[in-house]
């Protein structure tokens, strides 16, 4: 691996994480919001192995495979919410959602 | 490789605005497959075999799947449009830029990477051609079950919890008043 795709690496990720980032705050969609979450998410695993690679360790590698396990439980409780909002007759748009403040 | 490693790269890039900026969920449902397929390369030029593997069952075989599961039982449909020019989508991509640029920057200050491709200062002992002489899944799973071994069990744990936590938000109210 060539030293220097190290900060293609970095900034695809970085790049990634930014997207993700603005797609939280940009759509009204939950379940897009998720699917910005979990790119978020992907990102940090790409940042996590990158280094691990660089630096001779396995850390990188164990940790991305928690943030999998994460991920996946996130996704999980998170679809089981929206079928619940769903279910009660609502739209999907987070901006509807403001019962919680009361 | 270099070439590998910008075609994987431009494919995740047009994925992850794919997710942000497809008018129909399912679109963006597919833009995040596309973009974890592409992650998935770039983990085998990373040296991480099992990550791809893995990267590709769970995410794209299973996480995926539910997603689409949902988006199909729920059918929402295409409600809202990011319009091109809107201004909330123009000042959302140059915060994207500015954003990308800080964490680059913050992540690239004062690291060094030497001709031979490490950083300066201490490695560690897994160099790839050790950890491949000896088995990738191999290593992975030594380090997980004795120096990782409590972040696995709160790993099991939270799966755990997860699993009875949607059960319960899932449930019909009706059966339980």
């Amino acid at each position: 691996m060539s030293p220097q795709l190290f900060p293609g690496f970095i900034g695809l990720s970085a790049a990634m994480f930014a997207i993700g980032a603005m797609g939280v705050l940009l759509r009204r969609n939950p379940l897009v919001v998720f699917m910005s979450i979990e790119l978020m998410l992907n990102a940090a695993n790409l940042v996590l192995v990158t280094y691990g690679r660089y630096t001779h360790t396995m850390d990188g590698q164990v940790f991305a495979i928690v943030v999998i396990t994460v991920a996946a439980c996130e996704v999980v409780v998170g679809l089981a919410l929206i079928t619940g909002v769903f279910r009660r007759g609502r739209r999907l748009d987070l901006d509807d959602l403001s019962e919680l403040r009361q | 490789m270099t070439i590998l490693f910008g075609v994987a790269a431009g494919i995740a890039f047009l994925g992850a605005v794919g997710v942000v900026g497809a008018r129909r969920t399912l679109y963006a449902a597919l833009s995040l497959i596309v973009n974890m397929l592409a992650l998935a390369v770039l983990f085998l030029l990373l040296d991480a075999q099992f990550l791809a593997a893995v990267q590709v069952i769970v995410y794209t075989g299973a996480v995926m799947v539910l997603f689409v599961f949902i988006i199909a039982l729920l059918s929402p449909g295409a409600q809202e449009r990011l319009q091109p020019l809107e201004l909330r989508v123009v000042v959302g991509a140059l915060a994207a830029v500015l954003f990308t640029v800080v964490l680059v920057r913050l992540t690239l200050n004062g690291i060094t990477v030497t001709p031979s491709g490490h950083f300066h200062g201490a490695l560690g002992p897994f160099a790839p051609a050790l950890v491949d002489r000896h088995g990738q899944v191999q290593t992975l799973g030594e380090q997980l079950f004795t120096t990782f071994l409590l972040p696995f069990e709160v790993a099991s744990l939270l799966l755990l919890v997860a699993a009875v936590g949607a059960v319960h938000l899932a449930r019909s109210r009706r059966a339980h008043p």
